[in-house]
């Protein structure tokens, strides 16, 4: 999957999974997930954990994969190409 | 001497509208905010419901963001029934210390736990969501008005079915006379949910047109949503701030069937008992209230024992004590009906305005001697009235507001 489509499809579900009231064009590609932009808590992070792991079929087993994983919109993206292509 | 209670603040979110004002307007004119149901699919017998249309979506207070945007209809309308009471009694920040919160409520956020189910079962969730789950606690709704508001005073949670925000007011009237606050928010809501609305159809308890209270064709009653909120609060206490009473809280009573885990008991005697302990302490006489804000939901049960209880404390002076249902219009809230008519019967007290029993069309003969206000409102000048709250499995609340001398 290209990366461009994957990284709409990541702001679709952080918006439509999160009930975000922003539209995922405006969400930032290298802004921190978590940071304060869009006001997300750690319930939001056990949410998209889940959300993530059923959408895109990868894995985050625990906390250092996760603070890897959600660092950023592309943080993310590459993250899920790369345990598709393992 | 124990302080006497007041009425400064109130808040109201039910079918007729978003606030007091629309509540009162609605109450006045007579409309009936009970319409198709909508909140969900059900195939039962009835399709009729009160539910809240004008939603506001802004979550009012001080709340973060993700709390905000998480938070169930039931504690929206909660926070915005409580900060509308707060805001009409004046209570600035710096007053947050002493106000305690006493909230009652049957289902909580049980709509959005049944959508979290559903979607589990339908396989379009492969695992249960938290944030889904997060608003099934009552305590949430306390929870949530606490934090938005700045109340840091006791806070409690009752839950005792259709009487629970009934308590909610006796308890947070209770708390103020024994000077455990100066202030207290009492608090009731409820949404429209599967559980209850599945539940009250299949016990047959369902009216499927808009419920008839006191009418000879009554078949049950229909349940509504919404919230309401009172600031109750020490006279002097009142007094030294400037706040305006709206109405007294004169007397309270809380009595239990000990009968049936559905039905009233046929003779009443725990209604009766709350309503003669309420009169007995507010120390008024049964010949000096005005107007009774009936429990009235519309079911064949309900309705006789009720009246049979006014009949035996009023005896023929009943004849000419209007007595009216406002379930008619707003649906029987639940955990929030008792708040939401205590509010309908202090705006009563307050304009000097009965509230009618809409859908009221053919008087139950046995009553053709009543006067159940039916279908329009109208002026009267009131001085003290009782709003009566009866929940399943027996519990009986019944309130004796005044109004205020002016």
């Amino acid at each position: 999957m290209d990366r461009d489509r994957l990284r709409t499809e990541v702001k679709e579900l952080l918006v439509s999974g999160l009930r975000l009231d922003v539209r995922p064009a405006d969400i930032a590609d290298d802004a921190a997930i978590f940071g304060e932009g869009l006001g997300l808590d750690s319930i939001d992070a056990l949410e998209l954990v889940v959300l993530v792991e059923e959408r895109f079929r990868v894995s985050i087993p625990d906390e250092e994969v996760g603070k890897r994983a959600f660092g950023s919109v592309n943080a993310l993206v590459g993250f899920i190409l790369q345990e598709r292509a393992e | 001497m124990a302080p006497a209670v007041v009425i400064t603040g109130l808040g109201a979110v039910t079918a007729l509208g978003g606030d007091v004002r629309a509540l009162a307007a609605g109450l006045a004119q007579g409309r009936c905010g009970i319409g198709r149901l909508t909140l969900f699919a059900h195939t039962g017998r009835s399709g009729v419901a009160a539910e809240v249309r004008e939603e506001a979506n802004a979550v009012v207070g001080r709340l973060p963001p993700a709390t905000a945007r998480r938070l169930s209809r039931p504690d929206r309308f909660a926070l915005l029934a409580a900060a509308e009471a707060c805001r009409t009694a004046g209570l600035g920040p710096d007053l947050g210390r002493d106000v305690g919160v006493y909230v009652g409520t049957t289902t909580g956020g049980m709509l959005v736990t049944e959508e979290a189910y559903r979607r589990r079962r339908a396989a379009e969730d492969h695992r249960f969501r938290l944030s889904r789950l997060l608003g099934t606690p009552l305590a949430t709704a306390a929870a949530v008005v606490s934090q938005a508001l700045g109340l840091y005073g006791p806070r409690e949670t009752f839950s005792t079915a259709c009487s629970s925000s009934a308590l909610a007011v006796a308890m947070a009237a209770d708390a103020v006379r024994r000077g455990v606050v100066p202030l207290a928010l009492a608090v009731g809501t409820d949404g429209l949910c599967r559980l209850t609305y599945a539940g009250f159809d299949a016990l047959q308890a369902l009216d499927t047109e808009p419920c008839r209270p006191f009418d000879r064709d009554r078949r049950g009653l229909s349940l509504g949503e919404g919230a309401a909120a009172l600031v109750l609060e020490a006279d002097a206490h009142a007094r030294v701030r400037s706040a305006r009473p709206r109405a007294a809280v004169l007397g309270w009573a809380v009595t239990g069937d000990a009968h049936h885990v559905t039905a009233p008991h046929p003779d009443g005697a725990g209604a009766l008992a709350a309503l003669a302990g309420a009169l007995a302490e507010a120390r008024v006489p049964p010949e000096a209230v005005d107007y009774i804000n009936a429990h009235g939901t519309g079911t064949r049960q309900n309705d006789a024992v009720e009246i049979g209880v006014l009949r035996r404390v009023f005896g023929r002076r009943l004849a000419r004590l209007p007595v009216s249902s406002t379930k008619s219009q707003l649906g029987h809230c639940l955990g929030a009906a008792g708040a939401v008519e205590a509010v309908a019967t202090v705006l009563a007290l307050d304009e000097g305005l009965l509230p009618p029993t809409v859908n009221l069309r053919h008087l139950d003969p046995a009553w053709d001697d009543l006067d159940l206000v039916p279908e329009a409102g109208r002026r009267a000048p009131l001085a003290v009235a009782v709003s009566s709250s009866y929940g399943f499995g027996g519990h009986n609340v019944s309130l004796v507001l005044g109004r205020m001398a002016r």
